[in-house]
């Protein structure tokens, strides 16, 4: 009974926790560069997205790469318009486990090369 | 007939009056014994979001409280093993675990839980009652005007129960009852409250930048002892106005038993 116990609170101490959904559809053990052009921006709640063209074989594929809430991005110093339709970017991501082109945003890069965002201010400390 | 017009006249200008008068001597004196709380609040789990992808560097159990092992009486801790090793109950923690938005439990929205995964919260203390304003929309009343909790009739469970609350000092004092039976935490659902739990919480600034909410729950029903959990908060200085954490444009629908992305 003790050990089933500890198995349980061990399982759920051991995972990362999210912002607003479990994490398990990401693969948290790869990681993936997209180079591509920014279709869309989307500043929303309970996430943000790029939604960015890649070109493959020839042909553009839509990736959805799914971002943190408006607040952990306005803290990230993320805008509305730090992303703009036509922006070439390079986004770095755990891709979806189903293989689909969906992926979690973990950084990403403009076209000079500069990350986009900045490390989160800890001003209360 | 002429008379009540003139009453009614007379009311209606004392109503105007009384509320353009400035608050009383006594009012005045009662927000100056009260802690300043004003500012942003944000919780473990928000300070744990560092980067702009909302993932936390470290594993929950850094950061969460309410994922700890409560203090069943045997029968409840046979139900909680049981619901541990549930594969239901395992996909509600691990698969399909969600804020809010669609599919979302309505636990997720639920006291206390919502002491422990808003992002970033506001609390409005004044001499009647002190409000906990959660970015995720809810509010909490925590009423400080000497009343007691509803008689029975006049109760009945919510989600966030009924608080009542009173000063000792610069310590808030919250008493909750009536909150709906059903889980306790977002990320533990094998736990589960009756709707005879009790909650008393102390709240109190420990330094500048820090609040504390010492949380003790009872559950007369199902523990064999209090459990008590304390949430730290940090103040988001970095924020200087209150941002809602809405979920007007989840994308994340479950299908199959799994979290999708559904297209734009």
């Amino acid at each position: 009974m003790r050990s089933l116990t500890l198995a349980g609170a061990a399982l759920a101490a051991m995972a990362p926790v999210w912002a607003h959904h479990s994490g398990a559809m990401f693969d948290a053990q790869k990681t993936v560069t997209l180079q591509g052009t920014v279709r869309t921006f989307e500043w929303a709640n309970p996430h943000c997205w790029v939604q960015l063209l890649v070109m493959k074989d020839g042909t553009a594929q839509e990736w959805s790469v799914e971002m943190g809430a408006t607040t952990e991005l306005y803290r990230s110093g993320w805008r509305p318009h730090t992303l703009q339709a036509g922006d070439s970017v390079t986004i770095v991501v755990h891709p979806l486990r189903d293989g689909s082109p969906g992926a979690q945003f973990l950084s990403a890069f403009g076209a000079d090369g500069m990350p986009l965002g900045k490390a989160r201010t800890r001003t209360s400390s | 007939m002429i008379r009540p017009v003139v009453s009614g006249i007379v009311l209606a200008l004392l109503a105007s009056l009384a509320t353009a008068a400035p608050n009383s001597a006594r009012r005045v004196q009662a927000f100056a014994r009260l802690p300043d709380w004003t500012g942003l609040w944000e919780t473990a789990l928000s300070k744990a979001l560092t980067t702009a992808g909302g993932r936390s560097a470290g594993t929950g159990g850094a950061y969460l409280k309410l994922v700890g092992h409560p203090p069943f009486n045997p029968e409840w801790e046979q139900k909680y093993q049981a619901a541990l090793a549930s594969p239901a109950v395992q996909a509600a923690r691990d698969e399909t675990l969600k804020g809010c938005g669609i599919g979302s439990p309505e636990y997720v929205r639920s006291f206390p839980n919502i002491m422990e995964a808003p992002m970033v919260f506001q609390v409005v203390v004044t001499p009647e009652e002190t409000l906990f304003v959660m970015d995720h929309g809810e509010v909490r009343h925590i009423y400080t005007d000497r009343r007691t909790h509803p008689g029975a009739d006049d109760l009945w469970p919510t989600p966030l129960g009924d608080s009542i609350g009173h000063w000792e000092g610069q310590t808030l004092v919250i008493d909750t009852i009536a909150r709906t039976a059903g889980v306790l935490s977002m990320f533990s659902p094998a736990a589960e409250l009756s709707a005879r739990a009790h909650f008393i919480e102390r709240v109190h600034q420990t330094d500048k930048n820090t609040l504390e909410d010492r949380l003790t729950i009872d559950d007369p029903e199902r523990f064999i002892h209090p459990w008590v959990v304390t949430f730290r908060y940090t103040r988001a200085a970095d924020l200087t106005r209150f941002i809602p954490y809405d979920c007007e444009a989840d994308r994340n629908p479950i299908e199959n038993g799994k979290l999708t992305i559904a297209p734009p």
